[in-house]
């Protein structure tokens, strides 16, 4: 096993290794790789907006679609959500004081998944958008690739229920018999959470895909208003899974926050007890709002009504989160290593972003925001702002676990400057870009309106600073992992005090790389 | 927690293996975007199965419209000009060809025969998106006839561009020149496009002037026999020339089969009854045809004005490509 080596590994050993180590190793570099693939997407995506009318860099709007939905099913579905289960494979056994995850095999058959659904769907390049709404989805997408994009989702799919699968029985049967439940630590509870939550939502998806397949062959017309069926029934399989899915990709950021702020303020966690219950709150409160997502559908004013309630109900709980974060910070003695800012900023642009999606979920205001660039930044506002910022702090404080070695925190400042920078220059413009009406997804726009032409140029300077901050990011993970210093595995970040991984801080993790 | 003297040292990342991995994921990479790019058309080359059945099903029920065929026709009258142009209300709530609709010149009626070519020169001058379409379809944006659209509600024309598009009405009734992007026809982007009864020959025999005129034809098909064709198989720039005389012309035509297959010569009405031959103008039968590689003349005397057909009377072979227009006049 891992933990008795003392000499590198041939590489072939890592990548077929069923150890949870290995494994998280493995995810977080695919995810890695992903997501500067994604964003690389994402900058051609604003460059060719910064210039309405001159056809710039993509030269037809089918084009336009396709790279719009990589970028978008890259970043979910191979970026958050393989990056989340990577980190959890590298935390959740320590933290449970097991030898392994559960299911070591299984384990790695999930990861192995990853990959697979990654060369679907970016070799068929489909322009389904990553909703694929039907009836364009079932009528008109051109195959293969909207083919190889459902079977891309597929594995996804069944690879986040395996890997599920396997993080809810190794934190409830296979965790230490003197650690109570409550006192797990809140990164694992996160993991437990979206797992469970994970088992409930998936299956709906992983059941339209089947539908939308067979729709697509025209055996059956389950979305095929032509045959008898209801596009409108897509959106409610789809967001059954996709609001939760929400969470899914949130709570992982929350649970590297609960990690690492503690650690950083060099105190005690403020409360645990409230951690358990909000994300408890979440888990459960995720599935009582997917309909705000489709107000403008025609539905009546009851339901609506209902499912604004259901969503002002994940205020509260995504409250106990920031003021727990607060309190924990609050008489500490911080230390603003790289960890800690990507933190603190990932709770103020969590804060930001949760403010317009309370605005958006009062359906009045949602008539106006709804299909324009207002959706488009609040996505990326939390997905960028709070889940990526929680995902590269949590990647700068696992680094020397991965490699032995330190990177460097002046860089790191930079990138963190300019990744708050470029998310609020992107993000927040896009908002009023929203207000000002501009449609989401329009491959180009006529240049008379001067107002959307400024926004837009504003957004995509923005995204270039944040691609610039990805830049040094990559750099960072190249050049320390090869040439850093060597870190002190006792007490890398020179804190002091009790880790979750006592047994492991002798070594690094994953010799080798 | 200090180290005692017999651990070893931890076992750190080298630059050597980091090469080694990022050799790896950049090896799948580009072995990925070479698969990617080398077939590039083929990941988007087929609409889904119900999409097929779906644009079956359309074209069926454009088919048991009441209204003139959704086809472009054949050439034989007269040309007309029409330049139009798309604008807005500024208050963008009436749409319209020329003038914003229910204000004077708004949308023009156009007049025209069957066979009758009508150029539309077309240009955006509003300050919104709008595609031209020219359809049978009483509502709604489409389906539009063959090759007379410009832009789509996809890919629209944008404030300022122009194009022309060439119409020829296959049939008498009603057409209507419209805005393709959706809602725009609803808010007044709509003109009509009434089509008087047609030209089509009568077959009537007409007395010999005695003008002569001659043509060269050849019966040509494509290697794989899917198009077939006079001079070239059909799709080609040169195939089935249109023939025009006069009326009382003494015409002959010399006929050579460059094919693979057996063909008779004909000069019909309705291509889809090549046994009706017009005129003696029949060079051989269906029964004994020409065999590959034969030739010969056929002479006749043009009939009543109007619009003919010439064809190749065996069975099948006009509707695979051997049919071109005779036009008398």
């Amino acid at each position: 096993m891992v933990l008795e080596l003392q000499k590198p590994r041939p590489v072939w050993q890592i990548m077929f290794s069923t150890h949870h180590t290995d494994v998280a190793y493995l995810y977080t570099v695919t995810s890695l790789a992903f997501l500067f693939m994604g964003g690389v997407l994402a900058l051609m995506i604003r460059t060719h907006l910064a210039m309405p009318g001159a056809g710039f860099l993509i030269s037809d709007p089918a084009t336009f679609n396709r790279i719009f939905t990589v970028h978008g099913t890259t970043m979910l579905f191979l970026f958050a959500l393989p990056f989340a289960a990577g980190i959890g494979n590298y935390l959740v056994p320590i933290m449970v004081r097991y030898k392994d995850m559960a299911y070591p095999k299984l384990n790695a058959v999930a990861f192995w998944m990853v990959p697979v659904s990654g060369a679907l769907i970016w070799l068929g390049f489909s322009d389904t958008t990553w909703v694929a709404y039907a009836p364009y989805s079932i009528l008109r997408a051109p195959g293969p690739a909207a083919d190889m994009w459902i079977f891309g989702l597929k594995i996804a799919g069944i690879s986040s229920i395996l890997s599920s699968i396997n993080f809810v029985v190794t934190i409830l049967k296979c965790k230490h018999p003197d650690l109570p439940l409550r006192k797990v630590p809140l990164f694992a509870w996160s993991m437990l959470t979206v797992s469970v939550m994970t088992l409930v939502a998936m299956p709906t998806f992983a059941a339209s895909l089947i539908m939308m397949l067979t729709d697509r062959l025209a055996v059956s017309g389950f979305f095929n208003p032509s045959m008898g069926g209801d596009p409108i029934a897509y959106l409610h399989l789809f967001w059954f899974t996709f609001h939760p899915e929400v969470y899914i990709f949130l709570l992982p950021a929350i649970g590297m926050m609960y990690e690492i702020i503690p650690r950083f303020s060099r105190k005690p966690l403020f409360s645990q007890g409230s951690g358990v219950f909000a994300f408890v709150m979440l888990g459960m409160i995720g599935f009582a709002s997917w309909g705000h997502h489709m107000y403008s559908t025609g539905m009546d004013f009851t339901t609506k009504t209902v499912f604004m309630i259901g969503t002002l109900a994940a205020v509260p709980a995504s409250g106990m989160h920031v003021f727990n974060f607060l309190a924990t910070m609050w008489g500490g003695r911080i230390r603003f290593d790289a960890p800690m800012k990507f933190m603190v900023g990932g709770i103020a642009l969590f804060f930001s972003a949760g403010a317009g999606g309370v605005l958006n979920t009062a359906m009045p205001l949602d008539f106006i925001t709804h299909g324009t660039y207002w959706v488009v930044g609040h996505m990326h506002l939390f997905l960028t702002g709070t889940i990526a910022f929680g995902f590269v702090g949590m990647m700068y404080y696992i680094f020397p676990l991965f490699t032995g070695r330190m990177y460097s925190e002046k860089w790191a400042s930079v990138q963190f400057i300019l990744m708050m920078w470029g998310t609020v220059q992107v993000f927040f413009t896009q908002h009023i870009l929203g207000l000002e009406g501009m449609a989401r997804r329009i491959y180009d726009y006529p240049t008379e309106f001067t107002s959307w032409t400024q926004l837009n140029q504003i957004a995509s300077v923005g995204a270039w600073i944040l691609g610039a901050s990805f830049v040094i990011f990559l750099g960072q993970l190249i050049y320390y992992s090869a040439k850093g210093k060597e870190a002190n595995m006792d007490d890398p970040f020179n804190l002091g005090g009790k880790y979750y991984y006592p047994y492991q801080a002798k070594t690094p993790h994953h010799t080798g790389y | 927690m200090s180290r005692t003297e017999h651990e070893a040292p931890p076992i750190r990342t080298s630059p050597n293996r980091v090469v080694k991995m990022l050799a790896i994921i950049i090896g799948i990479q580009v072995v990925g975007g070479a698969l990617f790019f080398t077939h590039y058309d083929f990941w988007n080359s087929y609409i889904p199965i119900a999409g097929v059945k779906q644009e079956k099903e359309m074209a069926n029920e454009t088919t048991t419209n009441t209204g003139p065929p959704n086809i472009q026709g054949i050439f034989s009258g007269k040309e007309i000009d029409v330049p139009l142009k798309f604008v807005e209300s500024s208050d963008f709530t009436k749409y319209g060809f020329n003038a914003p609709f229910g204000q004077s010149g708004a949308n023009p009626e156009i007049h025209a025969a069957v066979g009758d070519k009508i150029v539309f020169s077309v240009a955006n001058g509003g300050k919104s998106f709008h595609a031209f379409a020219i359809t049978t379809s009483t509502s709604g944006p489409g389906p539009a006839v063959p090759d007379t659209t410009i832009g789509t509600a996809d890919s629209p024309m944008k404030p300022g561009q122009s194009g022309t598009v060439t119409f020829i009405p296959a049939g008498d009734g009603t057409y209507y020149y419209i805005c393709a992007v959706p809602g725009h026809r609803e808010l007044g982007m709509e003109g009509k496009i009434e089509v008087g009864a047609g030209q089509a020959g009568t077959g009537g025999t007409a007395a010999a002037t005695g003008n002569k005129v001659e043509f060269s034809l050849s019966f040509e098909m494509s290697p794989d026999f899917a198009h077939y064709g006079f001079n070239a198989p059909i799709g080609q720039t040169n195939a089935n020339p249109d023939i025009k005389v006069k009326s009382g012309d003494t015409v002959t035509i010399h006929l050579k089969n460059n094919s693979k297959s057996f063909h008779a010569f004909g000069v019909v009405i309705d291509p889809e009854n090549p046994a009706a031959v017009l005129w003696s103008s029949a060079f051989k039968t269906p029964d004994s045809p020409m065999k590959p590689g034969e030739s010969g003349d056929v002479t006749f005397v043009a009939g009543t004005p109007g619009v003919y057909h010439y064809i190749c009377t065996v069975p099948g072979h006009a509707a695979l490509g051997m049919n071109g227009n005779l036009i008398v006049s």
